[in-house]
């Protein structure tokens, strides 16, 4: 229990070097990581600093960082709530057709502008989860394979939805519509991140406000309601906390496909089940940790890998590693 | 709750399962501070009286009281506070540590996350079962007893004066069978009321004080100047042979055609 605890702590203060030193590399091949401490000692030491590179770090890295640490912390922290409520380690936004869901709202609003983006993704991220859950539901009771059965299919109609708005797009909309499907943090900047801040905030604080009781509702319906508390609402809030958070994720950077499912697993295997701890751990290890992954493939080569590309790459070979373990058969 | 004369009222009870009657005019009266056992074949009703009485299916206003109110009219937090429900096998899906596990149990006290005085009672409980040792040890690691002592104690650690055991012993051997009866009898003798459903007569009459016979859904009294392990009487009950062996002024009950 201590070695846990010792791993949460590591993880809480690992989180500002990295914000930090993402701030100070990128692909622009006019500031070196030199030019880059060089501009914050400047700043702190109250020197004259160097517009250009100011310019770069304060409008172009600074809310990229922020928002890949927005993004990598809404999803894993929802997809974290998810997989308890559902009592289902194989869920995240994405298997639930949320992602999907999401992405399909906001693209509607984007080639429309019928609804706020924002708005839009929550809703069709929420009815998307919610028909998951209902199809998959057979005599009160929702099964490990039933539920991503139901998720693929769910998934399977928005992204069809999807293709049939941009079909519909003009070509310039189109362009960026495709572009930012594929998650891509690419576009990202002071007024897409000030867009999500609200919504995922919201998602995110409620989340954290009942960490605990997903403790309750993950042992079972039965187990929560003879302790005093009713699973049907706790879920619903939780359900809606989440979609919050997560389709504000997807209505900035797209579908980055599988992270929230990846993170919830590796934050468990750090430092155990209890969502008292793992929640907020949850939050803060997805946002790092897809920072660093945003900081390679800004990094690495001279054009930009879709970072929903590197997630499902990740992503795949994980689940069925995960499939594997769980040893998950078609009844349970 | 100690001047209550009954803990629980069962008032001309039904209750169907669809079109089909389960449970056909059930009266009953259940005292305090007792090891009440429901005892009856498959199918009987036991399960289903109980879990009525829990208030996990829908049932009908004014036909059970417990401690003097409707169990339709309480709210989930009084009825969590009033009583728990140990159901039948639990399926765990995370490795929660057994302490997890047993904190659940404060849920109905616990607006955001345990205080100090929960883990206080979870510590408490813990020694209590006997189990204070698998505090740290994952639930789904565990062997089925000491799963059943972890759900025991995170049911006592509601602190509610009233428990529901639905089948406590099923997936234990010997051991914990008597393990987690004992328990059981002790807490009844520090104050604590209980209903468990059982399918073993014997280990009901070693443990249990008060017995509920139900046969196709209706209730069984034990007739005049008979006693409840009298043998032709629970062979009206289980319909089978069997036969009372006489043990500490009560019995042990066998099938009478067994090595035979």
């Amino acid at each position: 229990m201590k070695k846990a605890g010792n791993i949460r702590i590591l993880i809480y203060t690992a989180a500002f070097p990295v914000l930090l030193l993402s701030l100070l590399i990128g692909p622009s091949e006019n500031i070196s990581l030199h030019d880059g401490v060089q501009w914050l000692l400047n700043m702190i030491s109250g020197n004259d600093t160097d517009t250009f590179i100011q310019t770069i770090i304060l409008q172009v890295r600074l809310p990229r960082v922020l928002t890949a640490f927005l993004v990598g912390g809404a999803l894993s922290i929802s997809g974290n709530s998810l997989q308890a409520i559902f009592r289902n380690p194989l869920v995240s936004p994405y298997i639930l057709g949320l992602s999907n869901g999401a992405a399909f709202g906001a693209a509607l609003a984007l080639a429309t502008g019928l609804l706020p983006l924002q708005l839009s993704a929550f809703i069709f991220g929420l009815i998307a989860v919610i028909i998951s859950y209902l199809a998959a539901r057979k005599h009160k009771e929702v099964s490990i394979v039933s539920l991503i059965l139901s998720g693929i299919i769910v998934t399977g109609i928005f992204t069809a939805l999807l293709t049939i708005v941009q079909f519909l797009s003009d070509p310039f909309k189109l362009q960026s519509i495709v572009h930012w499907t594929m998650g891509n943090l690419q576009n990202s900047g002071w007024q897409s991140l000030t867009s999500m801040l609200i919504p995922l905030f919201a998602g995110v604080i409620l989340l954290l406000s009942m960490r605990w009781k997903m403790n309750v509702y993950a042992l079972g319906d039965e187990e929560a309601k003879t302790s005093g508390l009713n699973p049907e609402w706790g879920k619903i809030l939780i359900l809606i906390a989440a979609s919050l958070a997560s389709s504000s994720a997807v209505a900035v950077a797209g579908v980055i496909g599988l992270y929230g499912l990846i993170v919830p697993h590796i934050v468990r295997m750090l430092s155990g089940p209890d969502n008292l701890h793992s929640t907020p751990l949850n939050f803060v290890f997805g946002g790092t940790f897809l920072l660093i992954i945003d900081d390679f493939s800004r990094t690495i080569s001279s054009f930009e890998i879709p970072i929903g590309v590197i997630t499902m790459l990740l992503g795949a070979p994980f689940f069925l590693f995960l499939m594997k373990k769980n040893k998950i058969g078609w009844e349970n | 709750m100690g001047e209550l004369k009954n803990i629980i009222q069962v008032q001309d009870f039904s209750f169907a399962y669809e079109e089909r009657l389960v449970l056909k005019n059930i009266t009953l009266e259940l005292k305090p501070s007792c090891f009440h056992v429901i005892l009856g074949q498959n199918g009987s009703g036991k399960s289903t009286l109980l879990r009525s009485m829990a208030g996990m299916l829908p049932v009908q206003k004014q036909k059970i009281f417990i401690a003097s109110h409707d169990i339709t009219e309480m709210p989930l937090k009084t009825r969590a506070k009033t009583f728990g429900l140990l159901s039948q096998k639990h399926k765990a899906v995370f490795p929660f540590s057994v302490e997890d596990v047993v904190m659940t149990g404060r849920a109905a006290f616990i607006s955001f996350v345990p205080k100090e005085k929960d883990r206080l009672i979870v510590h408490q409980t813990l020694e209590k079962t006997g189990i204070l040792h698998l505090k740290d040890r994952c639930y789904t690691e565990l062997s089925g007893g000491e799963q059943q002592l972890a759900m025991i104690a995170r049911v006592l650690a509601q602190q509610a004066p009233l428990l529901f055991l639905d089948e406590p012993t099923t997936h234990l051997d010997f051991y914990n069978q008597e393990k987690v009866l004992s328990l059981i009898k002790n807490l009844t003798q520090e104050g604590l009321s209980v209903v468990a459903v059982l399918h073993d007569p014997s280990m009901a009459f070693l443990f249990g004080d008060h017995f509920i016979f139900l046969k196709n859904g209706r209730l069984v009294n034990v007739p005049e100047g008979k006693m409840p392990w009298d043998a032709d009487f629970l062979e009206n009950i289980y319909e089978m042979k069997l036969e009372a062996i006489p043990h500490a002024k009560r019995a042990l009950i066998v099938p009478s055609n067994s090595g035979k």
